[in-house]
C-alpha cells in the first residue's frame, strides 16, 4: 500500500512542488542567520534607506537591514510550525491511538475532551493568552499544538478502531502482545499517510497564526516576524517602500503558506478516498479552520 | 448470552452533551479568570493599560472581583443582559457589543454566502467538466489562492485600492455623521465593506470550490448519476439537482462552522481594515484588560458554537435522510 | 428545453437579426454559460465600483472634519474633557475665554479690549455687546464672576487660581479680576485658558465632574456641541449661527478617528490632519498645505536628583557630556527634529537665552569626569565604584505628543551612548501610565518624558523645574537651589515685561548649569490641511492657550 502511494504522490506536480518549496524555505530558515549580512537587531544604519548593495532590502524605519530581518524572521515563522504541528502531531497520534485502542472509559473522555477542544476557538484563546502573560512563543506554540490536536486524533482513532479487526492485529493479540507493544509496532507504523496529513495541516495553521500574531503586535517587540514586518511595512504606505519592505514579507508568507498548503491538499487528494474516514462534520472542521 | 438488550443511546444526544459541556467550561472560565490569576488582580491588569482608575473605581472593581456571588447568580445576570459596564469605553457592555455585532454579521455573513454559493456553483461546473482544460485551470487558481494567507490578501487588497488608488477607504464601517438619505447611507456602508469583504471572500472560496469540486468527483461517480443521463434529464439538472445536492453537504457545515466561530473568524482582517466589528471590539478590550467585554466576548463566542453545532446535527438529520434512518 | 426555446425566441424578437447577442444566445457550447455567469459578476462589480459616490467630499464648508489619531477624548466641556491638549481643543470650540490667540498674538476672545491696573493689582476686562449663550440666555459679567468663585471652589485643571482674589463686575459689560499680588502668567494662563460658563446652570451643580446632562454643554463658542461617540471617537458641532465674532464658515464640524491621516486627507475623507514629518513631501506634491510648528514641544530626560549619584551636579553634567542630541534625532526620528536648549525654554520662544550653557557630545570628557568622581574602570569599560558597577535604569514609554502617539527608539539610542561613556543601562520599556507612576513616586534613576507648552507663557518653567508642581510627570521638581526657586517666585509676580525677560534668562542659565533634567531635542509638529475647502488652518503663535501645539484654532472657522 505504502509504495503505491509513494508511487501516486510521486507523479503529483503539486505534491513536488510543495515538497520542493518546502525544502527550500527549510533550508533558508536553517541557515538564515548565517546569510544575513547584520545582526537584525542592529539599528545603527540610516533608516528608510532605498535598496543598494550594501542593504539589499533596503533599511527600515528603526535602522535595521531588512534583507536580515526578512531571513530571521522566516526562520521564526517556520520554527514555530513546525513546533506546533509536530507537537499537535505527537499529542494526536497517542491519544488517538491509545483511545482507540483501549476503548470504552478511556475513549469516551479523551472524545468527549476533544470535542470541548474543537468547540473553542483558538484564536481567541491565543490572542488572550498572548496579551495578558507574553509568554515566549514557543510556549504559545504549544498551546496552540494543544488546541488543535483533536481533529488528528479523531482521523488517528478512526483509522485504529479499523485495524483492530484487521487479521494481523488479531494475531497480534493472540500471540500475547501487550498493549503498548502492539500499538508500536503494529498499529503506528500503518497510520503513517495520516501522519503526513495532519503535521501538514497543523504546521499550515500554526504558521498562519504566528503571522495572524505578529501582526497584531501580541510577540516581544525585539522578535523579528513576517507579520510584523508587514505591519510596520505598511504604516509607511505613503512612502516608496512597497517595494522592498511591504512585498518580500507578504511573498516569503504566501509562498511558504503556499508550499504546505499544496503538500496538504495534494496528500489529502491521494490518500483521502482511501485512508479517511470518521464523520463529515469534522472532516469539513479539520479543513475550515 | 446478554441480558435484556439496551437501546442504544442515540449519538447526537452525546454531541449535544459534548458541547454543552464545552459551553460550560467557557463560562466558568471567563468566570473564574479573575480569580485564578495571581496577586492583585485590578492593579495588576489595570497597570498595563490606557485606563486609570479614580479610587472609587479600583475600590469598586476589587469588590466586584473579589465578592464571590457564584456561579449561579452570574450565569443569571447574563441571561438577563446584565453585562457590567465597560471601564475602557465607560458604556454598558451589552451597548458595545450590540454596536459591533452588526458589523460582524454584515460582514462575514455577506461574505460566507457568496463564498457559498460561488464556491458550490464553481465547484459543480468544474467537475462537471472534469479533465478539460478550464476545470485544471480552476483547480490550480484555487490551489493557489487556498495557499495564500488572508493577511497577505487583506494588507495587499488595502493596499493596493485603498491607500494607493484610494478608491475605497482604509477604515470604518461607515463616514462618521454621514448626512444623506438611506440610499447613500447604504452604498457608503457597502463602500466601506467592500474591501474586507472582498479579502474574505478569496479567502473563503477557493476552499469551498475544492471541497465542493472533490465532493461532486465522489458523487458522480455514482450509479444513479449514469441513470439520470440515460433517462435525458438536461445537464443542468442532472448537475443541480442530482449531483449538487449530496455535495451540498459539506459546503453548508462549513458555512455554519465558519459563522460559528465569527467573532474571531474575520479578526485579522478587521484588523487590517479597521472595521468597527467584533474581533476589534476583543482585541480593544484585551489591550485596554476590559474584563467586562473581555468575559461577554468570550462567551457569546462559546454560546454561538453551541447553537450553531447543535442545530447543525439537527439539520443533518432533516436534509440527510440517511443519517435519520442509520439508527 | 422549452425555456431555451422561449429565450430564444425573445432575444429574436428584439434584437436584429444575426447580432451578436442572437449569435451567443444560439450557442450551445456549454462554456458560454460559464461565461455568462462570469460576465454578469464582472458587470456588477465595475459598475458597483464606478457608482459609489464620495461621501466623503462634501460642497464647500458645509462641513469641515478634522482627523485625529486617538478619537476619544472625553466630553467637550471643562470638566470632562482629558487633561491632554486635545481634549482642551476640543472643548474650546463650545466654550469661549476672555481673551484668545490667533496666528498674530492676543486677540478679544469675551473681552473686546482689556488692561492692567497696577495700583489695584487687577485686570479690567470691557467685555463684548450682545453675546448669547447656546440656549439663548444673554451673556453678562455676572457669568464671568460667577466663574472665576466656580473654578475657585471647583478648580479646573488648567486654570490656576491661586494668584486671583476675586472677580467684580462693573455693569453687564465690565468685569475686573483682582490678583492677590502681581501675576505675569495671568492672561496667558487665566485670561487666555479659562472658559466662561454660564451662571444660570452652574450654579445648581455641585459635583461639576458627575454632571451629565446636555446642560453642560452651554457655552457661547462659534460651535454648539451636538454629539460624542465616545466608542468610534468621533464629534459633531453645529455652527452657532449667532456668535458674536460672526458665523462661523462651516455649518457642520466634525472630529473622526483615523490611523493614517495622509490617506484620509488625500481621499478627502478629512481636511485637517496631525501630520508625520516624512508625510509633507508627498502632501506638498498633491496640492496640500502643509503647516510645521515652531519648536514648542520637547523630549527630555527626567533624572532623580534625589538619589545618589544623580545628586550630584557634575554627575549629571557627565550624563549630558555623554549624550548626543543630534544623533538620537539622526537614528529615532530620521533627522526630524532639532536639538533642545539646555536652558528647557524653546528658542522661538521671545524670552530665549542664547548664552546657556552647552554640552558637545563628549565620550571622553564624561569619561572623565566620572573618574573624577571616584569611579574606575574595569575590564570591560564599564565604571565602577567600591565594587559597586555604575548601573542606571531608564524607563521609556509611548509618548503623546500633540495627541498622536508613538514608539520611538529614543531609549536604545540614549542606553548605548550611556554605555559608551562606560555606565551600565537597563532599559525599561512600559505603558506611560506605569512610567508616570513610577516617576511621581520618584521610584526611577532616569526617565524619558516629553511635553509641550515650551512656546506659552514662560512659566512654563516654574512648572517644569519648580518642586511646588509634584502632581506633574514631566516636572523636575529640581528645590535644591534656592537661587532658582526664588527666580521663580520673582518671575511669577514681574509685571513689567524687559525686568521679567532678565530674570527667566537668569533661570535659563542656572537649568543649564544645573541639569535637573536634560532637555534631549524639540520634535517635528506638522499638520496639513485641504486649501481647496478655503479655510486657512495655523499654529496660534505661543501656542494654544497655555501651550497647545495643536494648528486647530477656532478663529481660522470665525471671521
Amino acid at each position: 500500500m505504502h509504495v503505491k502511494i509513494l508511487r501516486d504522490l510521486r507523479r503529483n506536480r503539486w505534491f513536488l512542488t510543495g515538497l520542493s518549496l518546502i525544502g527550500f524555505f527549510f533550508v533558508l530558515a536553517m541557515i538564515g542567520p548565517s546569510l544575513a549580512p547584520f545582526d537584525p537587531q542592529d539599528f545603527s544604519f540610516n533608516p528608510l534607506s532605498p535598496p543598494a548593495f550594501k542593504h539589499l532590502l533596503g533599511v527600515n524605519d528603526g535602522g535595521q537591514d531588512i534583507f536580515s530581518e526578512l531571513l530571521y524572521s522566516l526562520r521564526n515563522t517556520v520554527l514555530f510550525g513546525l513546533l506546533s504541528g509536530s507537537a499537535a502531531l505527537v499529542i494526536g497520534v497517542l491519544i488517538g491511538a491509545f483511545s482507540g485502542w483501549l476503548g470504552g472509559f478511556p475513549d469516551a473522555v479523551f472524545m468527549r475532551l476533544a470535542d470541548i477542544l474543537l468547540a473553542i476557538p483558538a484564536i481567541m484563546i491565543l490572542i488572550i493568552v498572548a496579551a495578558v502573560f507574553r509568554p515566549s512563543p514557543s510556549v504559545l506554540a504549544l498551546i496552540l499544538a494543544f488546541m488543535t490536536w483533536p481533529t488528528i486524533s479523531k482521523a488517528i482513532r478512526a483509522q485504529t478502531l479499523g485495524l483492530k479487526e484487521s487479521l494481523h492485529v488479531k494475531a497480534a493479540v493472540q500471540m500475547g502482545g501487550g498493549n503498548w507493544h502492539i500499538i508500536r509496532r503494529h498499529l503506528l507504523p500503518e497510520m503513517f499517510p495520516l501522519y503526513l496529513i495532519g503535521f501538514a495541516a497543523k504546521t499550515r495553521m500554526a504558521m498562519f497564526m504566528e503571522a495572524s500574531l505578529a501582526f497584531l503586535g501580541l510577540f516581544d517587540p525585539g522578535r523579528k516576524s513576517l507579520g510584523m514586518m508587514i505591519s510596520y511595512a505598511l504604516k509607511y504606505y505613503y512612502l516608496d517602500i512597497w517595494w522592498n519592505w511591504l512585498l518580500p514579507p507578504i511573498l516569503c508568507l504566501s509562498f511558504v503558506i503556499m508550499a504546505i498548503t499544496f503538500v496538504a491538499i495534494s496528500l489529502e487528494n491521494v490518500l483521502d478516498p482511501r485512508l479517511k474516514e470518521g464523520s463529515l462534520k469534522e472532516t469539513v472542521m479539520e479543513k475550515t479552520l | 448470552m446478554d441480558a435484556v438488550p439496551r437501546k442504544p443511546k442515540p449519538r447526537w444526544l452525546l454531541g449535544v452533551v459534548s458541547f454543552l459541556a464545552a459551553a460550560l467550561v467557557m463560562i466558568y472560565l471567563s468566570y473564574a479568570l479573575p480569580r485564578i490569576l495571581p496577586g492583585d488582580f485590578v492593579t495588576a491588569a489595570y497597570a498595563g493599560s490606557h485606563v486609570t482608575l479614580t479610587a472609587e473605581q479600583e475600590a469598586s472593581l476589587q469588590s466586584l472581583y473579589s465578592q464571590d456571588t457564584g456561579f449561579g447568580s452570574y450565569l443569571l445576570r447574563l441571561v438577563t443582559l446584565d453585562w457590567g459596564y465597560s471601564h475602557a469605553f465607560l458604556a454598558p457592555v451589552s451597548e458595545l457589543f450590540l454596536g459591533a455585532l452588526p458589523w460582524t454579521l454584515l460582514l462575514l455573513g455577506t461574505a460566507n454566502l457568496i463564498a457559498m454559493s460561488a464556491g458550490f456553483v464553481t465547484g459543480v461546473e468544474a467537475a462537471w467538466r472534469h479533465g478539460t482544460r478550464t476545470e485544471k485551470g480552476l483547480i490550480a487558481g484555487a490551489t493557489v489562492l487556498e495557499g495564500i494567507p488572508e493577511i497577505c490578501t487583506g494588507v495587499v487588497l488595502l493596499f493596493i485600492f485603498a491607500l494607493k488608488l484610494q478608491w475605497f477607504p482604509a477604515a470604518g464601517a461607515e463616514t462618521a455623521y454621514a448626512e444623506g438619505g438611506l440610499f447613500t447611507r447604504v452604498i457608503d456602508v457597502l463602500h466601506h465593506l467592500a474591501l474586507p469583504l472582498c479579502t474574505l471572500i478569496l479567502a473563503y472560496l477557493p476552499g469551498n470550490f475544492l471541497l465542493t469540486r472533490n465532493s461532486m468527483m465522489m458523487v458522480m461517480k455514482a450509479p444513479y448519476m449514469v441513470t439520470a443521463r440515460a433517462k435525458g434529464v438536461p445537464p443542468r439538472r442532472v448537475r443541480y439537482v442530482h449531483a449538487a445536492r449530496n455535495a451540498l453537504l459539506p459546503v453548508v457545515t462549513r458555512f455554519g462552522l465558519r459563522l460559528a466561530f465569527m467573532i474571531t473568524g474575520a479578526l485579522v482582517v478587521e484588523r487590517i481594515n479597521s472595521y468597527p466589528g467584533l474581533g476589534t471590539l476583543l482585541f480593544n478590550a484585551i489591550q485596554s484588560r476590559d474584563l467586562p467585554v473581555i468575559q461577554a466576548v468570550v462567551l457569546f463566542s462559546s454560546l454561538i458554537v453551541l447553537a450553531v453545532i447543535l442545530s447543525m446535527e439537527g439539520l443533518y438529520r432533516m436534509i440527510d435522510p440517511r443519517i435519520r434512518h442509520a439508527r | 428545453m422549452i425555456r431555451e426555446k422561449r429565450i430564444r425566441a425573445v432575444v429574436a424578437f428584439f434584437c436584429p437579426k444575426n447580432s451578436l447577442i442572437q449569435e451567443i444566445s444560439m450557442k450551445k457550447r456549454p462554456v458560454s454559460h460559464l461565461n455568462r455567469w462570469v460576465g454578469i459578476l464582472l458587470f456588477i462589480l465595475v459598475s458597483g465600483i464606478l457608482s459609489v459616490p464620495d461621501l466623503g467630499a462634501v460642497k464647500k464648508v458645509e462641513e469641515i472634519r478634522i482627523g485625529d489619531g486617538k478619537g476619544d477624548w472625553g466630553d467637550p466641556n471643562p470638566y470632562r474633557h482629558y487633561p491632554r491638549g486635545p481634549g482642551y481643543v476640543r472643548m474650546s470650540w463650545v466654550f469661549d475665554t476672555l481673551v484668545w490667540k490667533d496666528r498674530n498674538g492676543y486677540t478679544p476672545g469675551l473681552a473686546r479690549s482689556w488692561k492692567y491696573d497696577p495700583e489695584n493689582q487687577s485686570f479690567i476686562f470691557e467685555l463684548q455687546k450682545g453675546v448669547k449663550w447656546h440656549d439663548g440666555t444673554s451673556f453678562s459679567s455676572e457669568d464671568v464672576v460667577f466663574t472665576v468663585e466656580y473654578f475657585k471652589k471647583h478648580p479646573y485643571q488648567w486654570v490656576p487660581m491661586e494668584a486671583v482674589a476675586g472677580a467684580q463686575g462693573d455693569g453687564p459689560e465690565r468685569v475686573i479680576i483682582k490678583l492677590k499680588k502681581p501675576y505675569s502668567p495671568f492672561l496667558a494662563y487665566v485670561g487666555g485658558t479659562m472658559p466662561v460658563i454660564p451662571k444660570h446652570i452652574w450654579e445648581k451643580v455641585n459635583d461639576p465632574v458627575r454632571y451629565h446632562d446636555q446642560k453642560a454643554f452651554t457655552g457661547t463658542g462659534p460651535y454648539k456641541f451636538v454629539d460624542f461617540d465616545k466608542a468610534k471617537g468621533t464629534y459633531l458641532y453645529e455652527a452657532n449661527r449667532e456668535y458674536f465674532l460672526g458665523e462661523p464658515k462651516a455649518r457642520r464640524l466634525i472630529y473622526m478617528k483615523t490611523g493614517k491621516p495622509l490617506m484620509s486627507l488625500l481621499s478627502n475623507k478629512a481636511d485637517l490632519v496631525n501630520i508625520q514629518p516624512d508625510m509633507a513631501k508627498i502632501l506638498k506634491e498633491k496640492g496640500m498645505t502643509v503647516l510645521e510648528n515652531k519648536k514648542g514641544w520637547n523630549k527630555k530626560l527626567m533624572i532623580n536628583h534625589k538619589k545618589s549619584p544623580f545628586n550630584q551636579k557634575t554627575f549629571r553634567k557627565a550624563l549630558a557630556y555623554a549624550i548626543n542630541q543630534q544623533e538620537i534625532i539622526d537614528k529615532a526620528h530620521r533627522g526630524f527634529g532639532s536639538p533642545a536648549s539646555y536652558g528647557l525654554l524653546s528658542p522661538d520662544h521671545e524670552f530665549y537665552n542664547p548664552n546657556t550653557l552647552t554640552y558637545k557630545p563628549d565620550s571622553l570628557r564624561a569619561r572623565e569626569i566620572l573618574e573624577s568622581l571616584g569611579y574606575t574602570r574595569d575590564a570591560s569599560g564599564f565604571y565602577e565604584k567600591d565594587g559597586k558597577p555604575l548601573q542606571v535604569e531608564i524607563l521609556a514609554s509611548n509618548i503623546s505628543a500633540a495627541g498622536e502617539s508613538s514608539t520611538d527608539r529614543d531609549g536604545e539610542i540614549i542606553k548605548k551612548q550611556l554605555e559608551d561613556a562606560g555606565i551600565g543601562v537597563k532599559l525599561t520599556n512600559m505603558e506611560q501610565t506605569t512610567t508616570d507612576d513610577r516617576v511621581r513616586k520618584w521610584e526611577f534613576d532616569l526617565a524619558i518624558s516629553g511635553h509641550g507648552g515650551l512656546l506659552g507663557d514662560a512659566t512654563i518653567l516654574n512648572r517644569m523645574i519648580s518642586p511646588r508642581f509634584k502632581g506633574s510627570v514631566n516636572s523636575a521638581r529640581y528645590g535644591a537651589n534656592p537661587e532658582l526657586l526664588g527666580l521663580f517666585d520673582a518671575q511669577n509676580v514681574e509685571m513689567d515685561v524687559g525686568k521679567r525677560k532678565a530674570l527667566v534668562w537668569k533661570i535659563q542659565e542656572i537649568h543649564a548649569d544645573d541639569l535637573p533634567a536634560i532637555p534631549l531635542y524639540y520634535s517635528v509638529s506638522m499638520s496639513a490641511y485641504n486649501p481647496g475647502k478655503g479655510i486657512q488652518w495655523y499654529y496660534t503663535k505661543g501656542d494654544m492657550a497655555v501651550g497647545i501645539p495643536i494648528s486647530q484654532n477656532k478663529m481660522s472657522l470665525v471671521e
